[in-house]
């Protein structure tokens, strides 16, 4: 029998607020353990949890630009569980009544054709603290850091759409460029930004059985999820066959192992509504002036690269995956850079220089200004590639113009006819064999003679100049 | 005699002036005072010493008041059983006292200590650092010998703070004075809150109708049938509230450990089983099953609460004021269970399930006379205070 996977995914996304969802905690989980709690997020006797505002404005943004529809009114939920990570007893999250419904991603599927993936809702919650086990002597220890205790989640939660490991790969790929658009999250899986549970349950092709399903936890990137779903899908179809019945439970994925094993469950019951967090009430003005805070999107801003820049659609997908190289792309053609040439420097050059260097293109000293000045000078042939290259790591070491490094380490090319020609008759002299041979139609030699002038030259003539005088000359001379 | 005072404060009157200057006021161990100990009358926050002033602490001082310290009170003010509340006032030790009230707690002690009682409307006072159970019924209730100091206590504590965002965004009301004009006024009586009722205690209450229509008020019958409801909704919203609201009364951070156990779930189990008393563990287990069980029965609850809620608001669109009794007199014999409670808070939970101001004013005849209970519209609460010393002038022979 053939098996179709039946797939969603729950995915929890960190918002890169200031301060954590329900008190004035600076949002930073990866400082020194336990310097950013106070009594709210410890929640000791008496606390009263105050809903941060640039909370719901991030998580909303976030919803807009997923297409998802805001709800009016949204709150809070008490999700009873008693674990040492959550010090009530009870985790804020939005159960009945979520931030948003609906949304949708597009992915190009395995045929490269594009295809819909819907979410089905959007909530805002808590973040629960970090354990960390130890042992103490010979005895184990567990200690806990509440420093990401309350920070601010969204979890988006997907239509079981999904049926292969690409589908659910590319539709993270889309939803990670977009949340770094909307810049409510950095979404990174290897920090922890982005979480993925992933529920997946298997039929018969063609059927429409919707079977048990089984919740796969831990993977720590996109290529985990990939191998988690296709190793669980593998798992569920052979135990199927073989007369096993799937039951319901969660696995973790073992990365080492490249396996799923079974954890134990938990017991979940209903939640209850929260008395103490205020219905969020959201006007209709008040989304509209969200919504126009929403920036370009990735696919609006591709088809623009395409229109506007005459970039194939492959390149303009390419040049907008990432907001900060889309962006900086856009500040160097402002700059007067022909798109082609930006797109050149900018990817093969600039971004890898930056990311040797552990910077982030938005904040590197190597500005759009400095690197356009610096591309100009390129066009115009005053410096030649190699000259440019070296320019460039200079620019990371100082603030010095481009073109005063150019001035101060001589790379301005000679251009100039009248300096070239006696450079270029003193080679001719010496090479007389070299003339010979381009006399005899050995092209060759044309590359040969550039190159020695070059060389005369401290490497600073411009070869296309040179190649247009000693072209003039030998067939001045023939 | 063993104390009524939990806690004593070492502080001496401040002398900042204010409108509560020389006034002195006892609070219960569950509002925190930074540095005092705040266990709410549970072993589940045995030692628990508050890091912060609550806002209501923090407006007291600031308006002049002295806080004397916190009297008994029972396991997380639930209740009246071990709670010492209103003697602090029958025995001239505080002007006034704050007392949680989640069920009727702060009207039954006024009711006891024969003073007044007053429970706000919600959403009114800061619950930034008040330790409680059911938070959508709580609040904190005031007791006083007299109707002024009530006002004042009230016009310092009222109104927004930012460190509470669950008050509603509601304009502070006028709390200044106001003549009572009976001619003008309509209080209304409603019949089902009269029915379990004993002779003694309805005659007493059919007395002080008669003397509210005697002096002039208009007296509207009203039926709403639908009153022992309150009871059952109160019981059900609650015990699920208090149930997964008390889950961060863990024993870990604070109370009493167990020992013993072998891993975290029986930690919890032996620590949380060993805090909690009888009734409010009854109550935690009633409310982990309707949440867990029948949870289908809380969403009706709920339903119904909002109707309730919106009936309350109708009825007194009619009339200006409702009188109701206090004390149904009636109780089951055993303090510790979930019935005897509700039987002894069957007149007093409707407010907390409404969030409407209720005044207990005592009885002008005698303190064993039974007092009434006067309710306003939400953020009437001044209407109320002018309506309660209009009745204490006349009752003490003025007008
Ligand atoms: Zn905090």
């Amino acid at each position: 029998m053939e098996f179709e996977a039946v797939i969603g995914l729950e995915i929890h996304v960190e918002l890169n607020c200031a301060t954590k969802l329900f008190c004035d905690c600076p949002n930073r989980p990866g400082d020194e353990p336990n310097t950013n709690i106070c009594p709210t997020c410890l929640w000791l006797p008496g606390a009263v949890p105050r809903l941060s505002r640039e909370a719901v404005e991030k998580a909303s943004l976030l919803c807009l630009g997923l297409g998802a529809d805001l709800q009016p009114r949204s709150a809070f939920d008490q999700k009873v569980y008693y674990y040492p990570d959550l010090p009530k007893g009870y985790q804020l999250s939005q159960a009945h009544l979520p931030l948003s419904r609906g949304g949708t991603v597009t992915i190009t599927d395995e045929e490269g054709k594009p295809s819909k993936l819907r979410i089905h809702h959007i909530h805002m919650e808590e973040d629960v603290a970090k354990l960390v086990h130890e042992m103490e002597g010979r005895s184990p220890i567990s200690l806990v850091d509440f420093n990401r205790a309350g920070a601010p989640l969204v979890e988006i939660v997907t239509e079981p759409d999904f049926h292969t490991p690409h589908q659910a790969m590319e539709f993270l790929k889309a939803l990670r460029t977009r949340v770094r658009y909307i810049g409510s999250s950095e979404c990174s899986m290897e920090n922890g930004t982005m979480r993925v549970d992933a529920n997946i349950s298997i039929r018969p092709r063609g059927t429409g059985q919707m079977n048990t399903k089984v919740e796969v936890k831990n993977m720590n990137s996109i290529r985990h999820v990939g191998d988690a779903i296709a190793y669980e899908i593998s798992r569920q179809s052979a135990a199927v066959q073989a007369g096993e019945a799937v039951t319901l439970h969660t696995r973790l994925w073992d990365p080492e192992k490249k396996v799923t094993l079974a954890m134990r469950g938990k017991f979940e019951g209903p939640c209850v509504p929260d008395p103490t967090v205020p219905v969020i009430e959201l006007s209709g003005e008040w989304i509209e002036a969200m919504r126009s805070r929403l920036p370009e999107m990735p696919a609006e801003r591709a088809e623009r690269f395409v229109a506007q820049y005459g970039l194939t659609g492959e390149e303009a997908t390419f040049m907008s995956s990432d907001p900060e190289v889309s962006n900086y792309f856009d500040a160097l053609i402002d700059q007067g850079i022909a798109p082609r040439t930006a797109m050149h420097w900018l990817t093969t050059q600039l971004a890898p220089a930056v990311r040797e260097r552990c910077q982030e293109l938005a904040g590197t000293p190597v500005t759009p200004a400095r690197f356009a000045a610096l591309l100009n000078m390129l066009s115009r042939d005053e410096i030649n590639a190699n000259a440019a290259r070296e320019v460039l790591v200079r620019l990371f070491d100082g603030d010095e113009a481009p073109e005063e490094i150019v001035g101060a380490l001589g790379f301005r090319q000679v251009s100039d006819p009248n300096a070239l020609d006696a450079m270029i008759d003193g080679v001719l002299e010496e090479q007389a064999e070299a003339v010979a041979d381009f006399r005899r139609g050995q092209g060759k030699a044309m590359g040969f003679l550039i190159g020695r002038v070059m060389q005369a030259s401290g490497g600073k003539a411009n070869p296309k100049i040179i190649r247009e005088l000693l072209a003039k000359k030998l067939g001045a001379a023939s | 005699m063993d104390s009524i005072f939990f806690y004593r404060s070492p502080e001496n009157s401040l002398s900042g002036g204010g409108p509560l200057q020389g006034v002195n006021i006892a609070i219960q161990p569950n509002i925190s005072v930074a540095s005092w100990p705040t266990d709410a009358g549970s072993k589940a926050l045995a030692n628990f010493t508050a890091l912060e002033d609550a806002t209501l602490v923090q407006r007291l001082r600031q308006a002049g008041a002295s806080l004397c310290g916190s009297t008994r009170m029972s396991e997380f003010g639930f209740g009246l059983e071990g709670s010492r509340a209103g003697e602090a006032i029958s025995r001239r030790e505080a002007d006034a006292e704050l007392v949680l009230d989640l069920t009727g707690e702060s009207r039954l002690a006024a009711s006891r200590a024969a003073c007044c009682g007053f429970k706000p409307s919600y959403g009114l006072v800061s619950r930034f650092g008040v330790v409680g159970l059911i938070p959508s019924m709580e609040c904190c209730g005031l007791l006083s010998g007299s109707l002024e100091t009530l006002r004042e206590i009230l016009k310092a504590v009222a109104g927004p703070d930012d460190r509470d965002f669950s008050l509603p965004g509601e304009e502070i009301p006028d709390f200044s004075p106001r003549p009572v004009d009976p001619q003008t006024t309509t209080v209304g009586v409603l019949a089902e809150a009269q029915g379990e009722l004993n002779g003694g205690h309805k005659d007493a209450f059919s007395a002080s109708v008669e003397d509210l229509n005697r002096a002039g008020f208009a007296i509207r019958e009203i039926s709403l049938p639908e009153f022992p409801l309150f009871s059952l909704v109160h019981n059900i919203v609650g015990s699920v509230e208090a149930s997964s609201c008390a889950g961060r009364y863990d024993s870990v951070r604070y109370g009493q450990r167990i020992p013993g156990a072998r891993n975290w779930n029986e930690m919890y189990l032996l620590s949380r089983g060993a805090a909690f008393g009888p009734l409010v563990k009854s109550y935690l287990f009633q409310g982990a099953f309707f949440q867990f069980e029948r949870y289908d029965a809380y969403e009706n609850a709920c339903r119904i609460r909002a109707r309730l809620v919106k009936e309350m608001a109708g009825i007194l669109s009619q009339v200006d004021f409702l009188v109701l009794p206090a004390v149904s007199g009636a109780s089951s014999g055993d303090p510790a269970s979930i019935t005897d409670l509700y039987a002894r808070f069957s007149l007093t939970a409707f407010a907390n399930v409404t969030g409407q101001p209720v005044l207990y004013l005592p009885s002008a005849t005698g303190e064993d006379q039974p007092g009434v209970q006067l309710v306003a519209p939400r953020l009437s609460d001044a209407r109320l205070l002018d309506l309660g010393g209009h009745l204490l002038t006349m009752g003490k022979g003025g007008n």
